[in-house]
């Protein structure tokens, strides 16, 4: 098992024609997941990487069995094909794009929640379950299975801590990016929420940066209801103030969103914050 | 994309929502643009233009181009003066404070007013929180009549009504213009009419492409403003920040690149710019964030570039590193980390050119600061 998804889940992909869209759609397969259809307007009728290609998510919908949606749609369509996809009955949208309107980011983030469709992203690598499924564009080389729960903002940096943990033999049940911000469906703590409840992951690991609050409200959860230990790394503790650095969601603003008071707050909820990669790893190597 | 008070109000007109009487001046020396008194408010992206003396009245002509040529040109914390807005004297009986932005939870249109305009709306939030009414709006829905009626009885006032119309013309402005924030502080109350008195809007850069009409509209009314030039927006995703340190940093996460600044840090270096490649990460978005960190000024005294391929792909990294090199006399070391989507033949890439590679960030992050400490002999880093 896995959170969120699992080797049963069954996935569509959103722009599936587009040169992401077939990149990660081949690089996806290869991690194991069953790809049973793609969309694009106006290219129904096609194979593309051996996958049937749809006009609409309804005509998909007709002929195959699928729960979760990958989207690489790009900034501008991603409002009208979010919702087309949440309107299919979906559990779970991966939006990858990043650059979406703001006003649309949060018109899709209600939607999705008032649907019961999980939302990762947008601007996320979304969810790799090592060896068993992969709904995101993670580098499938960097993770193993095994049973560390990962939940990164970043992309990059859940890559380099999955990397990092299996190149020391340390699995991973399920590693969630869910983005860099400054607005988020799926957030750490509900990543927290489904951890603490999976059977199959022993560690959690957080992975935080500067800016926003998110790491303070899955630090709350994890005081309240969070048993398995936690480990956490925030980055960005060198950043100057009021630079937004990368990610829109990463900035200081005068003591608002620092390293320090996530880095108290996690402490607090009784999580280990490590300094590094490697502490990380050491650390995570004590619970299992 | 933030705007010029003259330019927010005049969207504030375009909305229904009434202002002052103004007209623009680019340089001093003319005649007055509006019957005396007026007051001549300096236009720059910046607060506090008032405590800076960006802000005068004007009685006669002499009160007029004594304020005008002191205004223009002038620096308010960094932001020079290219224009002035005269404006009518407004004698508000009364203060309000409006705004919506896109800041609510998930994203959602919040709704801020308060009876105490006029002052920091951060202020009010510290010391009269009772005074202030925030209201998130469900994006599908729009704003609710229980909503309505919070803000009728938060200002217990015969403009009650005005209000609600303001703030109904103020939401469909920020929908209509995609705008992430239209505050209007003060709202004043005016011979018993609501009329801003400031306008403060920001476009959203994602919707830039929904704006092209406006967006070209503001810029051709900001070609009058003297000596401004609009700030270049590049073909590409890369985020530049110049710090003061001694290791150039690329990386290609924004993630990676905030765990590489602080593992320089604990390695006991400093970073001289840290930059990040963003969503486009083609060969020649490699070569302009190499440009970039070794531009003179930036460049510190070793280079460490970190690149952990998922979207983007390694054989386009090393193409755009090897072309620079090439083309350039780089005269620091360079300590590239490199692993993820197609690495072997960034690998192949990187050794064809005899430059060299590592695959573990922080023995990377280590040789780096410690070439930086001590620079001097291989140019292209140690490696394997």
């Amino acid at each position: 098992m896995a959170i969120l998804i699992n080797k049963d889940t069954r996935v569509l992909v959103q722009g599936i024609t587009g040169k992401s869209g077939l990149l990660q759609t081949t690089v996806m397969q290869e991690a194991g997941t069953r790809i049973v259809a793609g969309v694009t307007p106006g290219k129904g009728g096609q194979v593309a990487v051996g996958v049937p290609v749809y006009n609409f998510v309804a005509e998909a919908r007709a002929e195959h069995d699928f729960d979760a949606v990958i989207s690489f749609v790009p900034p501008l369509g991603a409002r009208d094909s979010s919702i087309e996809a949440i309107d299919a009955g979906i559990s779970l949208l991966v939006l990858t794009t990043e650059g979406i309107p703001r006003r649309h980011v949060a018109e899709i983030v209600a939607y999705a929640k008032s649907r019961g469709t999980h939302l990762v992203g947008p601007g996320c690598a979304g969810l790799i379950a090592p060896g068993i499924c992969k709904v995101g564009s993670h580098p499938t080389r960097f993770f193993m299975p095994g049973r560390v729960g990962v939940v990164s903002k970043s992309g990059a940096l859940s890559y380099e801590i999955g990397k990092t943990l299996s190149d020391a033999g340390i699995g991973q049940s399920t590693v969630a990016a869910i983005g860099g911000g400054p607005v988020w469906g799926f957030t750490q703590r509900d990543a927290a929420a489904l951890f603490q409840e999976d059977p199959d992951t022993d560690v959690i690991v957080l992975l935080g940066e500067i800016g926003g609050n998110l790491e303070e409200t899955a630090a709350a959860y994890i005081k309240a209801r969070v048993t398995k230990p936690v480990v956490a790394l925030i980055v960005g503790r060198n950043a100057p103030e009021g630079k937004s650095l990368g990610h829109a969601g990463a900035i200081v603003n005068g003591d608002a969103g620092t390293a320090e008071t996530k880095i108290k707050a996690l402490t607090d909820a009784g999580a280990t914050v490590v300094a590094n990669p490697a502490q990380l790893c050491a650390e995570v190597k004590k619970h299992l | 994309m933030d705007l010029f008070e003259f330019e927010g109000k005049e969207r504030l007109r375009e909305a229904g929502i009434p202002t002052p009487g103004s007209a623009m001046v680019y340089e001093a020396g003319g005649a007055a643009p509006l019957p005396y008194p007026f007051v001549l408010k300096a236009q720059a992206l910046v607060g506090g233009r008032g405590k800076a003396g960006g802000i005068k009245v004007c009685g006669d002509d002499a009160e007029f181009a004594r304020n005008a040529s002191a205004i223009l040109g002038m620096d308010i914390k960094g932001h020079t003066v290219h224009g002035l807005m005269a404006e009518e004297m407004a004698k508000p009986e009364h203060e309000l404070y409006l705004s919506v932005s896109l800041n609510g939870e998930g994203g959602k249109p919040l709704l801020i007013a308060s009876p105490m305009g006029g002052m920091d709306i951060e202020q009010v939030a510290r010391e009269r929180p009772d005074k202030l009414l925030t209201l998130t709006v469900d994006p599908f829905t729009g704003i609710h009549a229980y909503q309505y009626k919070m803000l009728a009885e938060l200002l217990p006032m015969a403009e009650a009504e005005d209000l609600i119309a303001t703030v109904d013309k103020v939401y469909a402005a920020m929908k209509a213009l995609n705008a992430t924030l239209i505050e209007i502080n003060p709202l004043g109350v005016v011979n018993g009419k609501l009329v801003a008195l400031d306008a403060k809007v920001a476009l959203d850069d994602d919707a830039a492409r929904l704006n092209e009409g406006l967006i070209a509209k503001i810029k051709a009314g900001r070609e009058k403003l003297r000596g401004y030039s609009e700030p270049e927006r590049e073909n590409n995703t890369i985020t530049f920040v110049p710090l003061c340190g001694d290791v150039g940093l690329i990386s290609d996460g924004a993630g990676t690149g905030m765990l590489a600044l602080d593992l320089v840090g604990d390695a006991g270096g400093t970073v001289a710019s840290f930059c990040e490649l963003g969503g486009i990460t083609t060969a020649d978005t490699m070569y302009r964030a190499m440009e970039k960190t070794r531009a003179p000024g930036n460049t510190g005294q070793s280079q460490l570039i970190v690149l952990s391929g998922g979207f983007n792909r390694m054989d386009d990294m090393a193409n755009g590193i090897t072309r620079y090199m090439r083309e350039h006399a780089v005269t620091v070391p360079v300590f590239t980390r490199m692993c993820g989507t197609m690495e072997e033949e960034g690998f192949a890439i990187m050794k064809a050119h005899g430059l060299q590679y590592h695959t573990d960030l922080m023995e990377t992050v280590r040789l780096c600061v410690a070439a930086a400490r001590a620079p001097s002999g291989d140019a292209f880093g140690e490696g394997r």
